[in-house]
């Protein structure tokens, strides 16, 4: 019994730390999608830039704590771009997305250096002689669990803090009515394009933290990210759409830690791995038709 | 004072279908005027309205404001001195906000939206003191978010928000259409008492014909991008619904309904 | 309704934990396999290393249970299963390419469970072995590098006047991009020049390819995973040219690439599975062996795509071979 218990709480914490690095990702996607109501597809890309940043500064023997800070800086300019693609060159919003996540495969390729850099040699912020002498044996097992607790509270409680300020106030107002926006005599464009580069500096240091934790950066990682993004937004904000107590960003962070259990799940019972996409695609549509999350949309006259 | 100068406007232009809104338009607005524009579906009223706050180009023409030329002012520099209420209750307002974000945001009209704190908590007396003026009870429902109110409750409080900062001009796009009839009558008085009380320069636009004649110190009425009837002072005072009403068919008939 | 969804999950949960917990101790050993794609070189290395691991006394079935997972080429799933693997205490895991292996040695750095890797093109860049060839930590396993040179110097024999070779590859593939590298150092030796076309899609094979085919006089695979899906493609594009394609393992001779002297996949699994049994018999540890390659690289030949070609395959290559085709695989 004592070992089923263990490894049950070894699989949980798994899937927390996979949950909890992927609920920064999240976070990104949260602001695109819900607050901006702008499917940004250029996660995709901004989320293996991180890593690529990460994988190259370390190497070169940059503190990893620091990458963190590049890697943000690093999305938030691939987002910026987005923006001013959307923005000043009236692009579809998808479209933008989908010319900014190709355009970063040859940037992180080129940044990186070649597809796969390994990095288990070096320090991260979950392996460093600092924790080494820090860390007590017996928390050992959950020292990469506590670290990225630490991490996606203190992002959370930057965003809920940034969502109360002057400049947050005016981000939601641009994804719940963009006319609202320009009668406080403010660019909306200029917003949508602030918006973009936060987001996308929030999935570029998800990016950035998972091939730390990962050891290695891979040019593929970010394939299907914007669905892990979107899946876990959704999950979370439906799951607690009624609880007004609830805030966003906490509902987000849940969200993602059932997308990977779920994840988990699927892989431990069995199921037929050439499956596992075809899951995933129905789980989501799933939740979708059950929320039947339709935003209310303010008609735009013009 | 606002100026439109010999402004036209086409729809489709260099195509079959092109459609000429206006030709060489003028109109002043002087200040602290409340100017009301009737005319029929089509025919230009809020369009003319889009046109000043810069939501659709012109072809033509100068848009002047206090002896400034504005007609290259993207949308939104344009606005800081306007302020402009729609027909749709929404568009007024943010729904996933609660009525203090609301207010909090127009409240910073003109100002940078920075990193400090959104609301700002000295503020909030005043702020439930302009909403217990309209008497609806939203002073007490603060955090409730605005998708929450009615029509009605919504747009009052977009009137609200649209004064609260100091402007120039107040743009009424048809505000009560939406609106039931008690409620409508509620707007308008209150349209009308803030006017009164900021000394607001006031173009509305509206479909009743009797708001029209009570309320406002002039009276245009619009057929085909051209103002067929404009009335201010003693002669709008004097102007009945049915005057209005008998020019509506003249046009009509000409029209060949 | 949620909390009877809720009580469901966390009962599917619980019953999925336990399924994963039952494989319990004693005689039998479990083992995960975790596979990167779904491929057949790398399903091939798979069963390899299970009959390896027959040859040596773990059957499955009997005193062997195996935990197969495939992350369909999907980098975070990848890294799921390897966590997974990791709760369970597998007593070994084996990971079959590059990403995989080292998601698998990521997530058991900190844990007593030994790592063997397989297709793995170049362990010590992918930072599974340390510069001087030894393990970085409790891995170890086998390589499939191409073997470069003895594969020009076979081109040269079966294409005496030729001067370039085309080589198409994905960009984002690493084992590719190093195989590419090797390729250019070595082929001035043999008179030859490497005409590369990188590629990023499936997409792109088509107009790669002709436009590849326009400037070479034959063309030779990697085992670029991409690429190799798209095979049938070049293979038809080149015939029409009558420009011969080289394979770089046995799968692609046998769906029609002329020749090549590659390796046999099942044979590196089986490599694999009898240094996977040493170390489950606890003979050895995997930190205390050196990755192994495949040494002896041999020769394999497709006398239709020969004769389609026109081309005469040098007796000396045939008799050495060590399978001939002499059909085309559909």
């Amino acid at each position: 019994m004592a070992y089923i218990l263990q490894t049950i709480i070894d699989i949980a914490t798994g899937v927390l730390e996979e949950g909890l690095v992927y609920a920064i990702l999240a976070f990104g996607v949260y602001i695109t999608y819900k607050i901006l109501d702008f499917p940004d597809l250029s996660v995709d890309g901004t989320f293996p830039l991180g890593g690529a940043v990460a994988a190259v500064l370390i190497l070169k023997g940059v503190n990893p704590v620091l990458t963190l800070l590049f890697a943000f800086i690093a999305g938030t300019l691939a987002g910026t771009l987005t923006g001013i693609i959307h923005v000043k060159f009236k692009v579809r919003d998808l479209l933008s997305g989908i010319i900014m996540m190709t355009a970063l495969y040859s940037i992180n390729l080129r940044i990186a250096g070649r597809s796969n850099v390994a990095i288990f040699d070096k320090d991260t912020i979950f392996e460093n002689a600092f924790l080494k002498k820090l860390v007590p044996e017996a928390v050992k097992p959950y020292e990469t669990l506590i670290i990225l607790l630490f991490i996606a509270l203190f992002m959370k409680l930057l965003l809920d803090f940034y969502m109360k300020t002057k400049s947050g106030y005016l981000l939601r107002a641009v994804g719940d009515n963009e006319v609202l926006v320009t009668s406080l005599a403010k660019d909306k464009g200029t917003v949508k394009i602030v918006g973009l580069a936060l987001a996308n500096g929030l999935v570029a240091l998800s990016g950035c933290i998972y091939t730390q934790k990962s050891g290695f950066f891979e040019i593929s990682s970010g394939t299907g990210s914007i669905v892990i993004g979107l899946a876990s937004v959704i999950i979370g904000i439906n799951l607690f759409r009624r609880k007004e107590k609830v805030k966003a960003t906490t509902a987000v962070i849940i969200g993602t830690i059932i997308y990977k259990a779920c994840v988990s799940i699927a892989i431990a019972i069995g199921l037929s791995p050439s499956d596992m996409k075809l899951i995933t695609a129905v789980l989501f549509l799933a939740i979708l038709i059950l929320s039947n999350d339709r935003k209310r949309k303010v008609n735009s006259r013009a | 004072m606002l100026e439109l100068k010999d402004i036209s406007k086409y729809y489709n232009p260099g195509t079959i279908n092109e459609m000429c809104l206006f030709h060489d338009f003028n109109l002043k607005v002087e200040k602290g005027e409340f100017l009301s524009i009737v005319g029929s579906n089509g025919s230009g009223k809020t369009s003319l309205l889009n046109i000043i706050c810069g939501s659709i180009p012109l072809d033509r023409g100068a848009i002047i404001i206090n002896d400034t030329d504005i007609t290259k002012k993207p949308e939104y520099k344009r606005i800081r001195n306007i302020g402009r209420v729609f027909q749709n209750p929404a568009m007024g307002t943010c729904p996933s906000m609660t009525i203090l974000e609301n207010l909090s945001l127009a409240d910073n009209k003109g100002k940078s939206f920075h990193l400090g704190r959104g609301t700002d908590k000295k503020r909030i007396d005043y702020y439930r003191e302009s909403l217990k003026v309209l008497g609806l009870g939203l002073e007490d429902k603060l955090d409730i978010t605005v998708g929450s109110l009615s029509g009605g409750q919504r747009q009052a409080l977009a009137l609200l928000m649209t004064t609260i900062t100091p402007i120039e001009f107040l743009i009424l796009d048809e505000h009560t259409a939406a609106l039931d009839p008690k409620t409508a009558e509620t707007i308008m008085e209150l349209t009308d008492r803030i006017v009164k009380e900021k000394a607001l320069t006031t173009i509305m636009v509206t479909h009743n014909l009797r708001y029209a004649i009570e309320y406002g110190s002039r009276l245009l009425m619009f057929h085909k991008g051209e103002a067929v009837i404009d009335k201010k002072g003693k002669e709008k005072e004097e102007l009945k619904i049915e005057d209005i009403l008998g020019k509506f068919n003249e046009i009509s008939i000409e029209c060949g309904n | 309704m949620k909390r009877r969804i809720a009580g469901m999950m966390v009962f599917v949960l619980m019953m999925a934990l336990l399924y994963g917990c039952s494989a319990g101790k004693g005689d039998t050993v479990t083992i995960g396999i975790g596979q990167y794609a779904e491929h057949p070189s790398l399903d091939n290395c798979r069963e390899g290393f299970l009959a390896g691991l027959k040859s040596e006394g773990y059957e499955e079935g009997k005193n062997l249970k195996v935990e197969y997972e495939n992350a369909q080429a999907d980098n975070s799933l990848a890294g799921q299963i390897a966590d997974g693997f990791v709760s369970k205490k597998v007593d070994l895991i084996c990971a079959i390419a590059t990403p995989m292996a080292q998601n698998a040695y990521g997530a058991a750095k900190n844990t007593k469970i030994p790592v063997i890797f397989t297709a793995v093109t170049d362990p010590v860049l992918a930072k599974l072995a340390n510069d001087d060839k030894t393990p970085a930590g409790n891995v170890t396993g086998t390589s499939d590098k191409l073997p470069v040179e003895q594969q020009l110097k076979m081109i040269r024999e079966i294409l005496p006047d030729a001067k370039k070779i085309g080589i198409l590859y994905n960009t984002s593939e690493a084992n590719s991009v190093s195989a590419i590298e090797e390729y250019k150092a070595l082929a001035g030796n043999y008179g030859f020049e490497i005409v590369e076309s990188g590629i990023t899609a499936t997409a792109d094979i088509p107009l790669a390819t002709d436009n590849l085919l326009t400037k070479v006089d034959c063309v030779s695979n990697l085992t670029d995973n991409t690429v190799v899906s798209s095979l049938p493609v070049i293979l038809k594009k080149a015939g029409e040219k009558k420009i011969p394609v080289f394979g770089s393992e046995i799968e692609q001779v046998k769906k029609g690439c002329l020749a090549t002297v590659g390796i046999d996949y099942y044979d590196l699994g089986v490599k694999t599975g009898k240094m996977a049994a040493k170390v489950l018999k606890g003979e050895k540890k995997a930190s205390d062996m050196n990755f192994e390659i495949i040494d002896q690289a041999a020769f394999y030949g497709n006398t239709a795509a020969a004769k389609d070609l026109g081309i005469d395959l040098p007796k000396d290559l045939t008799d050495s071979a060590k399978e001939m085709f002499d059909s085309i695989a559909e």
